[in-house]
């Protein structure tokens, strides 16, 4: 590729002014190096870095992801994300408990692949460059996170319940049987959160991101998903989590509440975490609670499954379907 | 025939537990065969993507594993179980297979009369993550005895 023809292509395809020296990577393993303003070749195609993703865990920027580029491609303009080869191991924690956790770029372009032109999931394609490393080509969803948009909503619960939490509800259920069809394939999202669901600004879809975590045990493989699904749950149930610090706090409603609270009734692995909602917010369907508990400290049946999760979700779905008033 | 019974090992002090169990109760007994059976999962590619690193992964997971087959058959010998009434066997599980299911795909391909496995006291937390194999076993196990101990 001449450097003339790629500083016309950066002219007609990007806002940006042309770097006199235009530094064109064809192997990413050293990805520290790779700075915004030059350019990424792989499979004949172009990309120019504008520059570094940022952790941006709950609406704070956080450290930047050297490995996640910013990137225009240069055959049509779009904007796109490059997720570049990075492999590391850390410890992840949920709640008080600490699991080893992996990064695998494989694990996610296997499911780039077999998602592909499922739009409850993030799309992209995985190209190969000169040393070998799969370099993820994203589609940039122009998108709010899960998270923001529930704390974006400014009335009472109980209002939220009866008039936002039902549609929410079946947005939800898409994105979890979206899980559970993962499931179903043998793959696991591995980082399920708030942030990682998207609410597309057009047309409000909601769309899963980010599937690059596994982690190795011999036992059942779903227990993380599981765990990230009933925390957006509740997140979504009560309009955000609600601790004992906020419950006993003086600007608090609950006040009266809290001596009926029991160990049971919060999370098993964030024991500050109030689970057993209808105990706040008496009018929180039965069916629905009880699906919480099973995330409580109390719980004695674990769910092993999202199918297991989801058929009992279900039912407390159809009750808001039906409307039936302060229904079981 | 004989008593067949199927020992499920792991690295852990609950399967020594379990294996001093079954030599104190099967020591008397001549028609028991004792097989130590030991689920290995296999290393993940998405955790090595590398053919010739897994391979080498695999093979240091193996020679664990038999070790530590070889240091339960030594106990049970110990407490008085004659050594040609032990076999081991290693069965490598697929990343994604769990191990109460090769446990359970094992005894009735083998027949065996018995499954024996340690409980392994983990905390809630852990059980709602990772699962209790002794919990599956128990829901799961058919036309066979389970020993769970503790």
């Amino acid at each position: 590729m001449f450097p003339a023809h790629v500083r016309d292509l950066i002219r007609s395809h990007t806002p940006f002014a042309v770097p006199e020296k235009i530094r064109i990577h064809t192997d990413t393993t050293q990805f520290m190096d790779i700075k915004a303003g030059d350019c990424i070749a792989v499979e004949g195609r172009l990309f120019y870095v504008k520059g570094e993703e940022f952790e941006g865990r709950f609406g704070l920027d956080g450290e930047p992801k050297f490995w996640v580029k910013r990137v225009i491609d240069l055959h049509d303009g779009t904007s796109k994300i490059l997720k570049l080869a990075f492999f590391e191991s850390f410890f992840m924690h949920l709640g008080e408990e600490r699991i080893r956790c992996f990064r695998s770029p494989h694990k996610e372009s296997r499911i780039l692949e077999r998602t592909a032109g499922d739009t409850r999931f993030m799309q992209g394609h995985t190209l190969y460059d000169d040393a070998g490393n799969p370099v993820r080509v994203i589609e940039r969803i122009a998108a709010k996170t899960f998270y923001d948009l529930i704390h974006s909503l400014e009335m009472d619960h109980e209002t939220y319940y009866y008039e936002v939490f039902p549609g929410i509800f079946s947005n939800l259920m898409k994105a979890f049987y979206a899980i559970k069809d993962l499931h179903q394939m043998g793959e696991i999202h591995g980082d399920i959160r708030n942030d990682h669901l998207l609410i597309e600004h057009d047309g409000g879809r909601y769309r899963w991101i980010d599937f690059d975590y596994t982690y190795e045990w011999p036992g059942q493989p779903y227990g993380v998903d599981l765990f990230g699904l009933g925390n957006i749950l509740l997140f979504a149930a009560g309009k955000g989590f609600h601790t004992l610090h906020d419950l006993k706090s003086s600007r608090s409603a609950f006040h009266s509440v809290l001596s009926d609270l029991r160990e049971e009734d919060f999370s098993l692995f964030f024991p500050n975490r109030l689970m057993n909602l209808k105990k706040i917010f008496p009018y929180v369907r039965e069916t629905l609670n009880k699906v919480l508990m099973h995330f409580a400290a109390g719980a004695e049946v674990f769910y092993e499954s999202a199918h297991e999760f989801i058929e009992d979700l279900e039912i407390a779905f159809r009750s808001f379907l039906w409307e039936v008033p302060y229904g079981s | 025939m004989g008593h067949r019974i199927l020992v499920g090992i792991d690295c852990s002090a609950n399967a020594q537990r379990a294996v001093d169990y079954v030599g104190a109760m099967l020591r008397p007994h001549d028609d028991a065969a004792i097989t130590l059976f030991h689920v290995l999962v296999g290393p993940q590619p998405d955790i090595y993507p590398d053919a010739a690193q897994r391979e080498q992964e695999l093979d240091k997971r193996h020679r664990r594993a038999h070790r530590q087959l070889e240091a339960m058959a030594a106990r049970l010998a110990e407490i008085g179980v004659p050594p040609d009434r032990i076999a081991l066997k290693i069965q490598v599980c697929d990343p994604g297979e769990n191990v109460s299911s090769a446990l359970l795909d094992e005894q009735r391909r083998g027949g065996y009369h018995t499954v024996v496995v340690g409980r392994r006291g983990m905390s809630k937390r852990e059980e709602f993550l990772f699962g209790s194999v002794s919990s599956k076993i128990i829901r799961e196990a058919r036309e066979c005895t389970v020993w769970v101990v503790q």
